[in-house]
Order: structure tokens, then sequence, then C-alpha cells
């Protein structure tokens, strides 16, 4: 019985149940609007367990797998869209992650102080699409949730942000746009040279048939092979933007440093993660030959983002600056990862996304409640929070800790694993980077240590240590990132499932 | 071979661990329960260690090692943690809970009137727990994690009065100074994972593969790994050129100066190198820049320390000094000179311990006034405190019979076979650390009372381990008197042919000697007045201000660091930034050329969404008729 219930389906509308629960509380109802969204995000968390606990590890398909065929097929392009949800060894953590993150970005709207009820809404509303993108095993279907998640984003960051939030949105809006439009060039690229569906005598976007053909185009009368390139650059640059990849990282500083902190949490813990997922589904999985081709160019594009990304944090005096350039640094390490190739890199650059989807959620509400509080982010302005806020102090810390790859936490699983993987394929680029980890301790270490060590300002003597609100998800963060650091294998055992495909490719 | 005790040996960490999660949820509170709590967890492990060191001592010399469970699994190989048993091991365990224990219960007095006292226990235990993990990890990558767990302890207990200035500076450095050498060890460490057969990294795995030559690595690749090792041996134990952060790590509670930067941790570096010695062993140019580096460390750090002013700086030079001898010693490339490389780190635990605490004796004593020149006469008043200290400075010198005699008789010994250079560096050395004890000796104990506080007896919490620590001072070297002792033989598991050298043992002594004559008559009975005189000439002012190391640092590293940083800045945003804006302002400029229908940028956007899909459809379309 439980097996036959579409769990992925489940999962993906779930949350809008609470959209709909929360159409009808009147809006200045805090309270209730805010339980609301809370319980609604934890129907996506228990259902993940499910998912967690259903999903076989060592069978190497693609699983839960649901399709409808709802549109019918047109008769003059003879093409046929269906609703195709599937997860892997991949998916599956960034969908955990996913409900993991929402869960506590909820506990985090504790942080807004207007319109209530809009808020939670378009958080709800930005989950679901999440949840799509993640699950759509069709091109076209993966598209849409895509697209889906912008405007929900828009909103939250242009409504709820900082001074300059409106321009933050735009910049939000005209680079995704961007890449969206070059990814669905590469995508109708794709459905009409590849994605004729033999079986069924027609045009299709389903991900399986694109991709079996694309590996097999012998299949093809006409010349694909030339077309390759192109196309895996053009996912390059599309799903770079998001990742973000240097030089297209401009609008994630203005995002960070924009949004407020509970959406930044979703932007930086998980929106972020649709680039790098995007370039090992479409990029790796349908040109696993370009991928090995255009490595080194991956390497070195990684390591210029794992540093420079870590030099201009150093340079930054307010800490959602420093963060966000550490959200670049870090993604640098995802690059590398993947740019090695190999199944330790490969699996390090995944076990990166979710460690640093953990460690960047938990950072984004601590500046929550530290801005919260004194009404500022900037580091002259602050200083000797220990004093009075011991344990928002102590989580820091420990975030901070994380965030630099210390031991025994899940960063330096990724970390090292990624570099492990990179030093196989390219030494000496791997040694360059490997400089990013001492910035890393600098930056970070400055960060934490100018605003929780030293002398309290005056203005800030009455400031009361963090509540429960902020507390519960804290330290579900917390236990999360030392789990995985402690044993990783919870997670690579999950994700080596997804990896059996290029691996395989690259070793034959 | 009985392993009963062996097998249960994973328990010796548990205790400081299980007290830190007790203290970590007592938060603040309890502040009396807090040392009860953390001294008892060290009392069982300690009594743990020394059972197990009961059981290694009957045991000849065999190692047990035991996998626990696999912690990551990779393809077809995996990486799994343990815990291992061998005599080096069971010696460190030793060294680490008694020290520990006795710096656990000194604290209780001389942190009594802090209100973070739970903290500091927390950290303490936190400390312990990770570096017996540390010493029974049975591979180099799960070393590699407690180094830093380590390396993490000693920064939050730097910084543990986080308001004071000097204290946040001093624990960033020492995290960051640290950590550029653990990049090495990083590195060496996935070098060893891609070459070693089958993945392994065990210590016992790496021991065989070097011992007959079954590895990967060419020579040069062996060279390299040895190194980047050793560059992380060199940022933990504080060795020229990542020396800098240890004698600015004093800003830390003192106990905890004796316990993690003297006695332990900054060994670890010593005790990693001895860990991994068959690849040192594998390449004579790594042994030789061991060697060298130490002997230069060694010689280098005494130089600075004549110069110091602060009780706890010149100990932490002196620290940085002796472990310079035993790299000296390990560089030597022998199995003797590496028993004494061990030995040396085993005595020193002890004495620099003992040196250390008294020190905090005294500061606590004076009210936290460290600087030498501003005590004085403090003899008078504090009898235990003065005939402890007295005991650990002529341990320190190297006097017969007490323990650091044997230990740097035994690396003056191997030196002198081995590497005249290194002996001649050792024995002058000697000299220097005579002579700098000396000074300090005199000007804190003897003379006129010039601190304005009148010191008094500390209570018996805090001199009980002084008490302890003194007659291990005078004993722990006896367990390698040539010809009665049987260390070499136990710790290395072979008998080697021990030549006894009279006229080292009698040249190292009266060198020893000359040095605190010196530091006697220059230094003795100083008054207020006497001591304005002596102030600098050229020489004194470049070993007072420490070589202008950390001003050279600051000139090539910090710097440049900072300007490529702001040029990026810069860069970011005006050339990246630019371009953007840039691209942005096109590709409006074409959306109002296109349509008349911009009233917002949703538009903008789905704008590019059309004009993508129709440029798209047209390059079939196109593609098609052809």
């Amino acid at each position: 019985m439980l097996e036959s219930l579409p769990l992925l389906s489940l999962i993906l509308f779930s949350p809008l149940i609470g959209v709909l629960i929360l159409l009808f509380v009147p809006k200045h109802k805090r309270k209730p609007l805010q339980t609301i969204a809370i319980l609604t995000t934890l129907i996506p968390l228990v259902l993940g367990a499910m998912l967690l606990l259903q999903f076989d590890g060592v069978n190497s398909s693609v699983q839960m797998e649901e399709e409808l065929k709802w549109i019918q097929p047109l008769t003059y392009f003879n093409y046929h869209f269906a609703y195709q949800l599937g997860v892997d060894g991949i998916s599956l953590p960034l969908i955990l992650l996913t409900a993991f993150i929402a869960t506590a970005a909820a506990f985090a709207s504790v942080f807004i102080k207007k319109r209530w009820k809009l808020f939670f809404i378009l958080l709800l509303l930005l989950e679901t699409g999440i949840f799509g993108v993640f699950m759509a095993r069709d091109l076209l279907l993966f598209f849409i949730f895509f697209e889906f998640t912008l405007v929900p984003m828009f909103f939250l960051i242009g409504i709820w942000g900082e001074k300059r939030r409106e321009r933050a949105a735009n910049y939000y809006l005209i680079y995704n746009g961007l890449g969206s439009a070059i990814m669905f060039i590469v995508f109708m690229m794709l459905i009409f040279t590849v994605g004729y569906d033999i079986s069924t005598s027609s045009y299709t976007s389903s991900f399986d048939v694109i991709k079996s053909n694309a590996l097999d185009p012998s299949v093809f009368k006409f010349d694909f092979e030339e077309l390759k390139t192109w196309m895996f650059v053009l996912l390059l640059i599309a799903f770079g933007i998001k990742l973000p990849m240097f030089p297209f990282h401009t609008w994630v500083v203005k995002v960070h440093r924009e949004a407020p902190p509970a959406v930044v949490m979703i932007h930086s813990g998980i929106l972020l993660k649709m680039g790098a997922y995007g370039l090992i589904r479409f990029g790796y999985e349908i040109f696993p030959e370009q991928a090995v081709e255009w490595a080194t160019v991956l390497a070195v594009i990684g390591v210029i983002n794992f540093l420079y990304g870590a030099l201009l944090a150093l340079m930054q005096n307010e800490l959602r600056s420093i963060l966000a350039y550490s959200s670049i640094s870090h993604m640098g390490i995802v690059l590398m990862g993947l740019a090695a190739g190999n199944a330790l890199g490969m699996q390090g650059a995944v076990f990166q996304l979710i460690s640093h989807g953990l460690i960047s959620a938990l950072l984004f509400l601590i500046v929550g409640s530290i801005a919260e509080r004194t009404r500022t982010t900037a580091l002259p302005e602050l200083g000797g929070l220990a004093q009075r806020m011991p344990f928002l102090s102590g989580v820091f810390l420990f975030a901070g800790l994380a965030s630099l790859g210390l031991p025994a936490l899940s960063g330096f699983v990724a970390e090292f694993m990624s570099f492990a993987g990179l030093f196989e394929q390219m030494p000496v680029l791997a040694a360059i980077g490997s400089i990013g980890i001492v910035l890393a301790a600098v930056y970070m270490l400055r960060a934490v240590l100018a605003i929780t060590f030293g002398n309290l300002h005056a203005q800030h003597q009455s400031l009361k240590d963090v509540r429960m609100m902020e507390a519960i998800p804290m330290v579900a963060l917390t236990a999360v990132i030392i789990v995985l650091g402690v044993y990783p294998a919870l997670l690579t055992s999950i994700v080596e499932q997804g990896m059996a495909f290029y691996v395989m490719v690259k070793g034959g | 071979m009985d392993f009963t005790i062996s097998t249960y040996a994973w328990i010796i960490p548990l205790f400081p661990f299980v007290s830190f999660l007790i203290l970590l949820v007592l938060g603040r509170q309890m502040k009396g329960i807090a040392s009860t709590i953390s001294i008892f967890a060290m009392l069982l492990a300690t009594v743990s260690a020394l059972l197990l060191l009961g059981e290694t001592l009957k045991n000849e010399a065999q190692s047990y090692t035991s996998s626990v469970f696999n912690w990551l699994d990779i393809g077809d190989f995996s990486i799994s943690f343990g815990y291992e048993v061998n005599n080096v091991n069971v010696l460190m365990l030793v060294i680490v809970t008694v020290v520990s224990l006795l710096v656990n219960v000194f604290s209780k007095g001389y942190m009594a009137d802090d209100e973070r006292m739970t903290v500091f226990y927390s950290y303490i235990s936190l400390f312990t727990f990770s570096m017996l993990m540390l010493v029974i990890s049975d591979n180099i990558l799960q070393l590699y994690i407690f180094w830093e767990l380590v390396g993490l302890c000693s920064f939050l207990l730097i910084g543990f009065w986080y308001q004071k200035k000097e204290a946040k500076a001093a624990a960033k450095k020492a995290f960051i100074v640290t950590r550029i050498g653990d990049i090495g060890l990083f590195i060496a460490v996935i070098l060893l994972f891609w070459y070693m057969p089958e993945h392994m990294l065990s210590f016992t795995a790496i021991h065989n593969a070097f011992e007959t030559n079954a590895h990967g690595f060419s020579d040069g690749m062996v060279t390299l790994v040895a190194l980047l090792i050793f560059v992380g041996a060199v940022g933990k134990s504080g060795q020229f050129p990542l020396h800098t952060w240890l004698p600015d790590a004093m800003e830390g509670p003192t106990p905890i100066s004796a316990l993690i930067h003297a006695a332990t941790m900054v060994a670890a570096g010593v005790f990693l190198v001895a860990k991994t010695y068959d690849i040192f062993l594998a390449s004579e140019t790594a042994l030789l820049i061991v060697g060298t580096v130490g002997a230069f460390t060694a010689l280098f750090a005494a130089l600075i320390a004549i110069a110091q002013n602060d009780i706890k700086r010149i100990l932490a030079y002196s620290t940085v000094s002796q472990l310079g001898y035993m790299m000296l010693a390990l560089g030597l490339g022998t199995m003797a000179a590496y028993s004494a490389a061990m030995l040396h780190l085993f005595t020193h635990a002890f004495f620099k311990a003992l040196l250390f605490l008294g020190a905090g004796s005294i500061i606590y004593a004076l009210h936290h006034e460290q600087n030498i020149l501003k005590m004085g006469g403090i003899g008078k008043s504090m009898k235990v405190t003065t005939w402890t200290f007295a005991i650990g400075t002529l341990a320190l010198a190297g006097i017969f019979p007490l323990s650091g005699f044997w230990s740097k008789d035994a690396i003056l010994a191997q030196a002198y076979e081995h590497q005249p250079v290194f002996f001649a560096a050792a024995l002058i050395g000697v000299f220097l650390t005579a002579f700098y004890m000396s000074r300090l000796f005199f000007l804190v104990f003897t003379g006129d009372n010039r601190s304005g506080h009148t010191p008094k007896e500390s209570p018996w919490v805090m001199t009980l381990p002084l008490i302890i620590l003194a007659v291990l001072a005078v004993c722990a070297g006896w367990v390698a008197i040539p010809g009665i002792g049987t260390f070499n033989e136990w710790l290395v598991g072979e008998t080697m042919e021990e030549k006894i050298h009279w006229s080292i043992l009698i040249i190292s002594n009266v060198v020893a000697l000359l040095g605190i004559g010196l530091g006697y008559k220059m230094f003795r009975n100083k008054t207020a007045s006497s001591l304005h005189e002596q102030s600098g000439n050229g020489l004194q002012t470049v070993l007072a201000r420490k070589f202008y190391i950390d001003e050279l640092y600051d000139l090539i590293v910090v710097k440049p660091v900072r300007g490529l940083g702001a040029f990026l800045q810069l860069w970011d945003e005006f050339i990246v930034g630019g371009l953007v804006k840039g691209s942005i302002t096109t590709t409006r400029q074409i959306g109002k050329m296109g349509m008349r229908l911009q009233s917002g940028q949703m538009q903008v956007y789905a704008l590019i969404s059309v004009i993508g899909m129709l440029i798209l459809l047209l390059i079939f379309a196109g593609r098609r008729l052809i």
C-alpha cells in the first residue's frame, strides 16, 4: 500500500496545501500564519524521510518514477510532453535538503515584520518549485519549475529585502532570465536533435529518451556530434550563472546582501545548488565526453572561484558580503570536484552542495538573529556579542568553523573528497587551489571574531540571546552538520548510486 | 601476547569526551561541579592509560589495531576509522593523561575566580579527548582530523579571555599559521591516498609499504610527501619559519600553556614525524631538512629567549627550542636517535609542564604580572613553587641526574656520531638554554621584590601538581639510563648497541653549568635600580624583537595579500560589475528597440526567452530546409 503512493507528487505538491489554508487566514494574524507555514513545511520533511527509507541505494536506476502523459501529441510537431518525475542518488539528497532548509527558513521567518501572509504563501510556492526542479525527469518540466522558482523569489527579495532590494530583485531576474534563455535554447536543440522517441514515433522532451539517444547518436541521420560542444558550453554558462561561476557572480552578492535572511537561507542554501544540479544532470549526464574535454577549463574556473571569492571575502567589512563571497568561493569546490570527474571528486562535489547548503543556511539564520537585534551587520559596528549572547556566538563560531572546513564537520568531508579527486587528475591546479583553504580560515575567523570577541559596544549592552524559535533550527542544522562530518558514509552511500552513470561512461 | 586491556583502549578518550558533553549541557552553571567532573574523568583516563602501560610493558613490542567503522566508501575502496595500541602510542597516552590530569587539578585553583570555569573545563575536556584520539588513530587521515581538532581547542583556549584584544589576535594567528602547515599535511594525506597500495592510509600499511619499498612513489615523490608531512609538523610544533604563533599563544590561561603549548599538542608534530618515520627514512634529503630545521630552530629560539622579559614567552621560546632538539634527533635517521627524540618528548612534557605551572603559580600570586623584570625575591615567600621551579630549571638545562639530562644527552650522543654540525648547534643550544633559564630564575626568585605585591604560596591544588611534576622531572629520564633503563628497546622493539659517551656526558654538563653560572653572575640579587643599566645594544634589540620575523611576514605575506584583495575588490566592482551593467543596459536597449511595451522588468525577461526561442526555431527551420 505504502509503496504504491505517488510519494514524489505528494512531496512536490504538499506545500500547496499550506498555501490553500493560508488563503483563508486573516493577514494580520501572525502567529497562526506562521504555525501553519511551519507545520506545512514539516509534511514534505516527513514524506522525504519516507522517501529515504524506500530508496534503494544498490539499484542504480532512477527510482520512484511517476509518469503522466497529459498533453496530447501535437499533430503538426508530433511532439510528446509527459509529466515525469523520479529520483536518484543526486537528487534525493537535494530534495531532503530542500525540505529541511525550507522548515528552518519557516522558523527563521520570525525575523519578518510585515505582510506575513504573502510571505508564507510565496515561501511555500518557492518550495514546490524547487522540489519540481530536483524531481523532473523531463526537460520541459524541469524548465517550467526552474522558471517557476524565479517568480516567488523575485517578490521575496523585492518586498522584504533591505534598502536596495528592488535593484537586487532586478539583478536577480535579469541574470537568471538570461541563464534560463540559454538553457531553453539548448533544451530546444536537444529536443529537435535527439528527442525523437522511436517507440512512440514522436518527438519528446523526456530526459531518459534524450539521454540515451545523445549517448548513441548513430540512430540519427544528421550530424549531432559537432553541436555537442556548443550545447555543453552553453549549458555550462546557463547553469554557471546560477551556480554562480566567475565572472557571473555579481548578482549573487547583491541577493545575499539585500534579501531577507530567511530567504537567503533558501537562496544560498538551495537555489544556488540548482545550478550545479543542472550542470550534473544535463551537462555531465548527456555530454560526458564534453565534460571530460572541458575538465581543465572547469577546474581552472573552480580554482578561480575558490580563490577569488576567498580574497574578496577577506576585503569585505560587512557580514553578509563576506558570506556572499564565501558562497562563491565554496561553489568553486563544487566545480573542482566536478572537473576531477573521478568517483571521489564527483561525490565530493555533491557532498559540498549539501554541506554548503546546511552551513550557509545556518550562517544566514545567525545573520538574521544578529541583524534583528543590532540592526546592523557591519563588522566595525559589532563586537563582543559573546558577552550578551553566548549561545548565538557559540553557534556562530561553530558555523564559521564548519564553513572553513574543520574536520569532523560536513564541510571538511566535501573539501577532502573534492581536493583528493582533483589531485589525482590535475595536481598542480589542486595545489594552487589549496591556498584557498588557508584564506577561508582567515576571512571566516576574522568575521566571527570581530563580531563575537572583543568588547561589547555600549548600545548593545541590553541584547538578549536567541529565543526558542531561532534555537530550534540552529540546533537542528548544527546536528546534521556534525552527523555528516562524523559519518559521511551516510550520505555518500546515497550519492554513489547517482554517480554510477558518469564514472561508468568515463571508465569505459 | 595479552591484549585484554588493549582491546578496550578506545575507552580512554571517551572519559574526557563524556565530561565535555556533560559540561556542554551544563552550560555556565555549577562552577564547582565542573572541575570535579573533568578531574574525575581525567583520573579515570589516567588510571586506564597506566593499566594499558602495564600491559604493554609485559608484552614484547607489538601493536594491536582494530578498525571500528567505515568512514567513507567510494567505489571499490573505503577509508575506515579505528585505533592502534603500540608502545609509542601508549607512551603518548600516558604523557597526555598524566599532564592533563595535573593541569585539570591545578586549574581548579588558578581559574577559581573565573565565571566561565565550566566553559574552560569543557574546552580542556574536548582538547584531551581530541589529543588522545590523535594519539591512538590507526591511520593518517584520522590523525589529521584530530590534529585539526586539537588545533581548534588550542585556538579556543588561547582566545579564552575573548574580550582581550591580544587574546583575540593571538587565537586567530595560532589557527591561521598552523593551518598553513596543515595544508602540507592535508596534501600529503591525499598523495598517500593515491599512491599507497589499495589506497591504504593506516600507519601499519605505510610502515610495511615503505619498509619493503612496495609503494607507487618515485624517489622525488617520497621526498615531497615526507616534506609535506614535515610542513604540518613544523606548523604544529612551532618550528622555524612557522614558529611565530606559539609565543603569542601565551595569551591563553597559563595552565593551558602548560598542557597544550608545552607538553602535548605542540609535541604532536614530533609524534607525527615519528609515526611516519619510514617515509622519512626513505629520503635522505627529507631527513637532512628535518634535522637542519630542528637544529636551526633549537638555536634560533634559544637566542630569542635570552632577550625576552615575559616569563611565559621565555618558556614558550624554550619550548620551540626544545622541540627543535627533537626534530634534530629525528633528522639523524637512526633508530637510536628516533628513540632519543621520543625520550626527550617524554621528559620535556613533564619538566616544561612543571615550569609553566610554576610560572602560573607565580603569576597567580603576583596578580597576573608576567614581566620578570618586575618580579624578584619570590623565593622567600613561595617555597614550594621556588623549589619545584628550580628542579624544572635544572632538568631543562640538562643537569645530571635529572630527566632532561638523559634525554638531551641521548640526542647529543647521536648527533655526535652522525652529524657533527648538528652536535655543535645542540651544544651551543645547551649553553643558551642554561643561560636564559638561569637569567629567568635569578631575576624572579632572588633580589628585591619589584612587583609591588606581597606574594604568598598558592593553595595546595596548585602546589600538589607542582610536586608531582617535580618528581617526574627528576625521575622520568631514568628509564633510559644507558645500560640500566630499557626505554630504547621497549620503544623500538629491538636491542641496539649503546656506546656510553662519557666525554659528552661531562662536556654537556660543564657547558650547562657554565650557562647557569653566567646567568647567576649577571642576574643574581638584582635591585630595581640595577636593572635599568642593561638596556639594549643592537644585538639585544634584534633578539628582543625576535629577529623581526613578524614584521617580515607582514611585509612579504600580509601586505601583498591585502593589496591583491584590494585590487580584486576594484576589479570586481568596476570591470566585472561594469561589464555586467553594460550588458544589461544593452539588453534593455534591444528590448526598447524591439518593443514599445516595457512597463517592468518582467517583460524584459519574457522578451529574452521569446527571442531565444525564435532564434532557435529559425536555426532549426533553416537546418531542415537545407
